[in-house]
């Protein structure tokens, strides 16, 4: 029997949700909160998100299901980003000094004993207490450190989830998260002391 | 003494991702330098606020619904090119309601991945928050080391205690499994609803198992997670909610609390 048209449509937009939506759906505040911070504002996060999911569902035939979604898509996120204008300005601006080091985990390189002073946790926990200041020691972060930190801590993603989607070694993940930590300790310890000299 | 944890072992270290050998000689090294300890704490702390303080943007409900509709249009469009290679008799007639059909048909459908998805945002950003607050009244209690409020191991005098503090009961369990005490107990409060934290050491694992009163909210039941190195378990029974959070490993905090689960039945 020949189905009728409108029949057929049904059949492709019915109110089922595909395995695409489906998917998508509840990493899509994740997406725009990471795509937010890397762009650093509404109009490109938006662009950004709109981009990596259109792609994601061109591409979607390549997924391979049960295995990371979440890893798939927002190596596409990452990939989108990069190749935009701020992605690329992010790229030419900052010098991945850890991927020389990246077998060095001692991670003294940038920050060297006595850079974080030892004898101020306190403050550095009033510090932590504070949102806005600690957003304001992630905005000035380079991109490769934010975004290795959002993925750790916001996304709760593991070190070699991380290591697919920025596709580095794990020993980079590492060091690279350490840094960040070690960067945001110091802004917000020159911070909260600002007349204070930090010991080098 | 004086070869330090280094910043990256202390950041795996918060983050769960230290092997078994490097977990066994850190905690050998933490055990004996109280400057590392400290130091291990902050790296903690951190990670929790820079949970928090990262999730800061949200996408607007016009946002949702424009890619919703870009990616069902794309869906659709796709899925007519593969139709297009079969022959087709269409009926001119009919072209009037099929557009109309599809149109009633894409409201809906977007309707309803707009108010799944909103569903499925807010219930799983309210149980990371609350998996977060817990995790870090924990983490504050061990660094804290402060007497519980109510100190004892027999449920009839820990019980008892929350009588006139919290605006329901619960019931603690008989028997614990083997190498597991209760400690005692806190009045405390998760995410500003009165809760009793009881507390438990699991061999040399301390343990929090927080109690409340269950709400309306749809909260995950049996969800585990692992947040900040600690393994946070919930449940639910037909009165209370309950969340425990602990680093010992999984299976005995899991014996644990479906033990405190079953008692509340």
């Amino acid at each position: 029997m020949m189905l009728l048209p409108w029949k057929r449509t049904d059949t492709v937009s019915g109110s089922q949700t595909s395995p695409f939506e489906e998917l998508v759906g509840p990493l899509f505040p994740s997406l725009y909160n990471v795509a937010f911070w890397l762009s650093r504002s509404s109009a490109n996060a938006e662009d950004l998100v709109q981009e990596t999911l259109l792609k994601a569902l061109r591409g979607f035939n390549t997924f391979e299901s049960g295995t990371n979604f979440k890893a798939w898509i927002f190596r596409i996120l990452r990939n989108t980003y990069l190749t935009s204008q701020g992605g690329l300005a992010a790229r030419r601006t900052v010098a991945l000094e850890d991927e020389l080091n990246a077998n060095d985990e001692s991670g003294t390189a940038q920050y060297p004993e006595g850079a974080i002073d030892h004898q101020t946790p306190e403050l550095n926990l009033i510090q932590m207490g504070n949102q806005a200041a600690l957003q304001a020691a992630m905005e000035k972060l380079p991109a490769p450190f934010l975004e290795v930190l959002l993925l750790c801590d916001v996304e709760e993603m593991r070190y070699k989830e991380i290591a697919i989607i920025l596709e580095i070694p794990i020993g980079t993940v590492m060091s690279r998260i350490a840094r960040a930590r070690a960067s945001i300790r110091q802004t917000l310890t020159t911070a909260s002391e600002p007349s204070r000299e930090i010991r080098r | 003494m004086n070869d330090h944890l280094s910043a990256p072992i202390l950041s795996a270290l918060a983050d769960g991702e230290l092997s078994a050998d490097q977990l066994a000689n850190a905690s050998h090294h933490l055990s004996q330098c109280p400057l590392c300890t400290g130091d291990a704490l902050y790296h903690s702390l951190l990670k929790s606020a820079t949970a928090k303080a990262g999730q800061r943007y949200m996408p607007t409900p016009n946002l949702r619904a424009r890619v919703a509709l870009q990616i069902r249009e794309l869906s659709i469009q796709n899925s007519q090119d593969i139709d297009s290679a079969r022959p087709i008799a269409r009926g001119s007639g009919f072209y009037g309601w099929a557009a109309a059909a599809a149109l009633l048909l894409l409201s809906v459908g977007i309707a309803l991945v707009q108010y799944g998805w909103n569903r499925s945002a807010t219930a799983s950003a309210q149980y990371a928050a609350l998996a977060t607050e817990a995790c870090d009244q924990h983490i504050a209690n061990l660094a804290g080391n402060s007497p519980p409020e109510v100190i004892s191991s027999d449920r009839h005098t820990v019980k008892p205690w929350f009588q006139g503090k919290l605006p329901f009961s619960f019931n603690l369990p008989e028997n614990l499994p083997s190498g597991t005490t209760l400690d005692g107990a806190n009045l405390t409060y998760l995410h500003g609803r009165p809760t009793a934290q009881l507390l438990y050491s699991v061999g040399k694992h301390r343990a929090s198992v927080y109690l409340q009163k269950r709400s309306d909210d749809k909260m995950a039941n049996g969800h585990s997670t692992d947040h900040s190195g600690f393994h946070v378990l919930d449940f639910r029974s037909r009165d209370i909610d309950g969340i425990a959070v602990s680093d010992v490993d999984s299976p005995r905090l899991s014996d644990l609390v479906s033990l405190i689960a079953r008692a509340q039945e």
